[in-house]
């Protein structure tokens, strides 16, 4: 029966109106960019010469190979996101490479060419310390890996273990490094703090202490921080407080350290069966380096050049050269702009005859204020000339790569710049805090809404009701990117970094905004106040930001058009922000109003002018909102007054130890409510209860055992404060999702070993005059796959749920499934209602997916927008991805089809013009002929 | 290869039964080791499993697929070969996918007792106990590529000709213009033929035509009398049709008796007489026919 009926359902499902892709549509109105995060490491693949890969870990659990020439994406592996999928370390051997991850729980080892994994071995548990290749006689065989408490070899072709050791007074010494200079022995370096320092070499062969050493170092906090391995196995360590350079016999050197700067040593190994380099780099400010060397003595240090100011160093080696790179600021003008353009300097050094040349290879331009570059990546190799050519990396403090190749001595900026707008697509947009959280859209055209203090979430939302509403056309002429009449604009907040307007139509960056003193925790809420509909005022978003410690809020006017900033007065806010709402109120200027509540309850307007002021009195008495304090299981409703102050008139309490409250969700604001019931079988009608002020409260239990766990739903008026329904969905628990429209709400939540989608209902029944009851259905749907946000979106006739699934895809799932009217054995009047039978399982259809495979990955969120065409409905899902596109809920029927055939009709109207004439001309003839006979 | 393979987990097996030996806490769930698949590190157990695209080189897919396990819950990557191993779960239920934007792969469910020993079945999300056994280590054979796209309509001459509407044209105006071609209507053979299987086409060919019915019905009984004297050949037809109920205005005149009166005459009349031709001279002109049946009786 059950078999029967989703068959039958599948049958139905076809004649639904089902929206999917063709084929030739691929590409044509959507977009994806892949982002990966925050490097943590990059290597370059030193394979071949010609390679151009480029491996990249990221703080986003994701390992990555690009194509280093255009920046695209080769292939990339996402991890369990949190500490258990963080990568410790990124090693590159030969075409192999090697990764510690989820703080020393697995090591991994990766086929680069095809970007497969080679193995994967289960490490012992302890925290990971350090890891480095340990080779024998030029070949490089096994691989070091030190825990907090021991220390283990593994082969590199399957991951064995080798052997394991516990290290010895691991309570008291702290081991952080591990190094091997290509001899039989490994030596592993721990530090008790301000006492001694601990070395200890291993034998390659069995794990067996050879010898252990203890070296009186009082000054010395952390091997990590302060030294590094120089020449023949010299410790070179760096001491803040006497500023001297200790090698194992200890020497001072007359160099200054800026005040309060701890300086930091660079180094290089270039092989792992060779010594490091006996050159390294000591930085003794924020932008000075030395370049030091020490001598074959091993005793003295000779200090080669000086760089000040110097950004970044870095060592490259390829073959028997080693380069120095130096990244130093030009000329640096600190304009409007603050364009510095920025030099490298490259030092040769060749291991036979040391000399140092130095000249400024390649330079480019960047913005001061947004990069501060934090970490500088070069790859040298040789040429057939036998000369070196460079490739450079730059990664910039808003988490961008730069590619910089050197193709040959001559220095082309043209072919720079390019390099630097095509890396510029790997904008990490929201790097930073990750926080691109969902969208709770609170406001009412009576009542206000609220966030929660601890959950103001930077809204998406009003980026793109300003998409649809800074259409760039006739009221913008100097708009450079114009075109369609679909083109459309949007800013994303991101977390600590800035704000970007995004043109929606290629999913390029127009504008860049970097936000300065934002606390990388803060919240974000977008506003839009002005669309472009009142020409000669611009339009006008706002940005409200939130510190999410102090709860003190900032405002940020800006033209959403060209990203420029706004002169406007803004209100000062003492106090911290609580709730903020927009009002449909508009001033003089056409601005909407933007009230924001402080935790005295007392109102601001924004803007404030007297108009405003006297436009609230009028109306403050139908103004309410809502606070939520999911701390406290409170949910409180109040009014305001006419002197703005507020008060409070309902309050809902849900016992915090029970549960707690998740999301509250109330209608959109200009949400449009096509009819108002819907015809029955019986020709009766069912009136929908369209509560405008209807508050959607869910809440999942405190107790997270599997058999006790709930989620639970409570719909409010936000008015009265009147509990109008309340379901439980047992043994269910989050993460929980939802949709709150019309009269309906969808709740998505695990339960059972299943996703589980719980519809519910609300419509009015009459019963007697004047009596109205709400009478709630509800119907339980089991999803087949994990939904990971849901979002609603609608045309005039169609509702459809956009569902993110953890696979990457994104659904586009009809109402028509989700309707708790579904019956169980199909009537008549069901026919006539269009019900589909009810089936207890949801099939899902990969035509459903809106995306096909451009999979958006760690979906947080799905927006929606109508589009200037009534049929179409803009939609951008964002997470780790970004993903564009348009739909067409119920076809293109105010457009041509985008594969109408003009030849054809061309052709059938050209061919008919003719047959007409030929035929005029042959009637006539006949008619000639008729008379003459 | 394989045999390596079987060597590294045997090692592993054997390493694990070390660590086992060490740590004398866990001697009592012994009997774990028999599945082979329990790590160094306390109960977390291994999902192991191949996953094989048929006719698509592994290098082709790989880099974009990935083992989730319940959600995102453990995640775990494809060897170069297909084959993947997913660490470190603890014993559970898990719905084990292979997700690729390319291949659709089904979900397997396996459950993990507390003792490591596993198990492979079907999904049925809505009778979660059921069932069905799959063989472990997991097998994952692609089903194929997935279907994201609709089909576009394309304009093609067969569909255009299988268009019932067309066909319902084209049909009849076959008929018209080219039957009378095939068929020789000067064949008087043919045409009696034709004749017949007009008669048959005719279901019943008692029922008069509906205009005539109509003229009967406002000209009344008064022209009913000349009009059965037009068609005699009907008239036992008409007879019968006064039994039904429809017709019982109609009244019809015997003129049989003109006919009793000539046949009166005939036999007292002993000269044969001559009606129609001579039936010698019949056979002459048929001639041909009498010639075939000679032809076959020789």
């Amino acid at each position: 029966m059950y078999k029967s009926t989703s068959l039958f359902v599948i049958f139905l499902s076809l004649f639904v109106v089902s929206e999917a892709v063709f084929e030739d549509q691929v590409g044509k109105f959507d977009w994806r960019q892949q982002y990966v995060g925050k490097t943590l490491f990059a290597h370059f693949d030193s394979h071949s010469q010609t390679s151009k890969k480029l491996f990249l870990a990221t703080d986003k659990n994701i390992f990555a190979s690009f194509n280093s020439r255009t920046g695209d994406l080769f292939w990339r592996h996402v991890d369990k996101a949190g500490p258990e999928g963080a990568i410790d370390i990124l090693l590159l051997h030969g075409q192999d490479a090697l990764m510690v991850v989820g703080d020393g729980r697995l090591l991994r080892s990766w086929d680069t060419n095809m970007g497969g994994l080679n193995w994967e071995a289960v490490l012992d548990t302890g925290s990971f310390q350090a890891a480095c290749f340990v080779a024998i006689q030029d070949t490089v065989k096994h691989l070091a890996v030190l825990k907090n408490a021991a220390i283990s070899l593994h082969y590199l072709t399957n991951g064995h273990q080798k052997w394991v050791e516990n290290l010895p007074d691991r309570d008291t010494v702290q081991y952080q490094a591990v190094y091997s200079g290509g001899e039989e022995e490994i030596y592993v370096l721990g530090v008790v703090p301000n006492s001694h320092l601990t070395i200890i070499a291993y034998s390659l062969e069995d794990g067996e202490i050879i010898k252990q050493r203890s070296v009186e170092a009082p000054w010395l906090s952390s091997v990590e921080s302060s030294c590094v391995v120089v020449g023949q196995g010299m410790l070179m360590c760096v001491d803040p407080g006497t500023l001297a350079l200790y090698t194992l016999p200890i020497q001072s050197l007359d160099l200054e350290v800026s005040p309060g700067f701890q300086p930091v040593l660079v180094s290089s190994q270039p092989h792992p069966a060779r010594s490091p380099i006996s050159e390294f780099f000591l930085q003794l400010g924020p932008h000075h380096h030395v370049l030091l060397q020490l001598n074959g003595d091993g005793y003295t240090i000779a200090p080669l050049r000086d760089f000040q100011p110097a950004f970044l160093v870095s060592f490259a080696t390829t073959g028997e050269k080693t380069v120095a790179a130096v990244m130093t600021p030009k000329n640096e003008t600190v304009s409007v702009q603050k364009v510095n353009n920025s030099c490298f300097f490259f030092f040769f050094k060749n291991m036979s005859q040391s000399y140092l040349k130095s000249k400024c290879m390649c330079s480019y331009s960047v913005l001061l204020s947004d990069v501060f570059p934090p970490q500088l990546y070069v790859h040298a190799f040789l040429k057939k000339d036998d000369s070196v050519g460079y490739r450079v990396l730059v990664q910039t403090q808003d988490h961008a790569l730069t590619f910089i190749q050197q193709p040959g001595t001559h220095t082309d900026t043209g072919t720079y710049t390019q390099t630097l707008e095509r890396t510029h697509r790997h904008w990490n947009v929201h790097t930073d805090t990750g926080t691109y959280t969902q969208t709770l859209e609170r406001t009412h055209r009576h009542w206000n809404v609220h966030t929660d203090t601890g959950t103001y979430t930077q809204t998406l939302e009003r980026t793109h009701r300003h998409w649809n509403a800074c259409k760039p056309k006739n009221t913008i002429p100097t708009v450079k990117h114009g075109g369609g009449s679909i083109m459309l604009w949007g800013c994303f907040a991101a977390g600590g970094t800035g704000l970007f307007g995004i043109d929606s139509k290629s999913g390029s960056i127009l504008w860049k905004h970097y936000l300065e003193n934002v606390q990388p925790n803060a919240v974000f809420k977008l506003i839009v106040q002005r669309t472009t509909a009142h020409f000669p005022h611009p339009p006008q978003c706002t940005l409200l930001i939130k510190d999410k410690d102090t709860g003190l809020a900032s405002l940020h006017v800006f033209n959403p058009i060209f990203g420029r900033k706004s002169h406007i007065a803004l209100p000062v806010l003492p106090r911290p922000i609580l709730q903020s709402l927009l009002l449909p109120v508009i001033d003089q200027d056409y601005a909407k109003v933007l009230l924001l509540v402080d935790d005295q309850y007392k109102v601001t307007a924004f803007p404030s002018t007297k108009n405003v002021l006297q436009q609230l009195q009028e109306m403050a008495s139908s103004i309410f909102f809502y606070l939520v304090r999911s701390d406290q299981g409170n949910l409180s409703g109040f009014r305001l007054r006419k002197d703005l102050s507020t008060e409070r008139i309902w309050e809902v309490v849900l016992p915090t130890d029970v549960q707690k409250i998740v999301a509250v969700n109330g209608k959109r604001p200009n949400e449009h409510v096509h009819s108002q019931g819907r015809v029955m079988g019986d020709r009766s009608v069912l009136y929908k209860y369209l509560n405008p002020n209807l508050l959607a409260v869910v809440t999942e239990s405190t107790d997270t055992h599997p058999e006790r766990a709930f989620v639970g739903m409570f719909l409010v008026d936000g008015v009265t404060g009147r509990i109008i329904h309340e379901a439980v969905q047992r043994k269910a628990r989050g993460p929980v999702h939802f949709v709150h429209s019309e009269n309906w709400v969808v709740v998505s939540s695990s339960c059972c070993k299943a996703t589980v989608v719980v519809v519910v209902e609300a419509t009015v029944v009459v019963v007697v005059e004047a009596t109205v009851v709400v009478v709630v259905e509800a119907t339980v749907v089991v999803v087949v796959e994990a939904t990971h946000h849901i979002y609603l979106y609608r045309n005039s006739k169609y509702f459809f749920l956009k569902v993110g699934l953890p696979s990457g895809a994104i659904l586009s799932l009809p109402k028509m499934f989700l309707d708790p009217r579904r019956p169980e054995v199909v009537t008549e009047h069901s026919r006539e209602e269009n019900l589909i039978p009810y089936a207890p399982e949801m099939p899902i259809r990969t035509e459903w997916f809106i995306n096909y495979n451009q999979t958006v990955l760690r979906v947080k969120g799905i927006y929606t927008a109508p589009s200037g065409l009534e049929s179409t409905c803009l939609v951008v899902a964002y997470g780790l991805d970004i993903y564009q596109t348009r739909v067409y809920p119920s076809k293109q029927f105010d457009v041509l089809k985008d594969d109408y055939d003009y030849v054809l009709i061309s052709s059938v109207l050209f061919a008919l013009f003719f047959a007409t004439m030929i035929s005029k001309r042959l009637a006539q003839v006949k008619l000639l002929n008729r008379a003459w006979r | 290869m394989w045999l390596q393979v079987r060597l590294s987990e045997v090692c592993l097996f054997l390493q694990a039964m070390f660590t086992l030996a060490c740590c004398f806490s866990d001697m009592e769930s012994g009997p774990i080791a028999t599945s082979g698949s329990v790590q160094p590190n306390g109960d977390r157990f291994k999902i192991e499993g191949r996953a094989i695209v048929p006719g698509v080189k592994t290098q082709d897919w790989i880099s974009s697929a990935r083992v989730t396990v319940e959600g995102e819950e453990y995640i775990g990557f494809l060897r170069t070969d297909g084959s993947f191993v997913v660490n470190d779960v603890p014993s559970g239920s898990y719905v084990v996918e292979v997700i690729s934007p390319g291949y659709k792969f089904e979900a397997v469910r396996v459950d993990i007792t507390s003792k490591g020993k596993m198990r492979a079945r079907l999904v049925n999300f809505i009778k979660t106990s059921e069932v069905i056994r799959q063989p472990y280590p997991l097998q994952l054979r692609s089903s194929g590529p997935h279907t994201y796209f609709m089909k576009r309509e394309t304009w093609g001459w067969t569909d255009f000709l299988m268009n019932p509407m067309v066909m319902m044209m084209v049909l009849p105006l076959l008929i018209i213009v080219l039957l009378p071609k095939v068929v020789n209507t000067n064949d008087p053979e043919m045409r009696k033929e034709m004749e017949q299987s007009m008669n048959m086409l005719n279901p019943n060919p008692e029922l008069p035509d509906v205009s005539e019915f109509m003229t009967k019905l406002f000209s009344g009984s008064k022209s009913s009398s000349s009009k059965a004297g037009q068609d005699e050949g009907n008239r036992m037809d008409e007879d019968e049709d006064e039994g039904t109920e429809v017709f019982t205005k109609r009244k019809l005149e015997s003129n049989w008796d003109r006919y009793k009166e000539s046949e009166k005459d005939g036999p007292s009349d002993d000269t044969p007489t001559q009606r129609g031709t001579d039936y010698h001279v019949l056979l002459e002109s048929a001639g041909k026919e009498y010639m075939t049946c000679s032809f076959e009786m020789a």
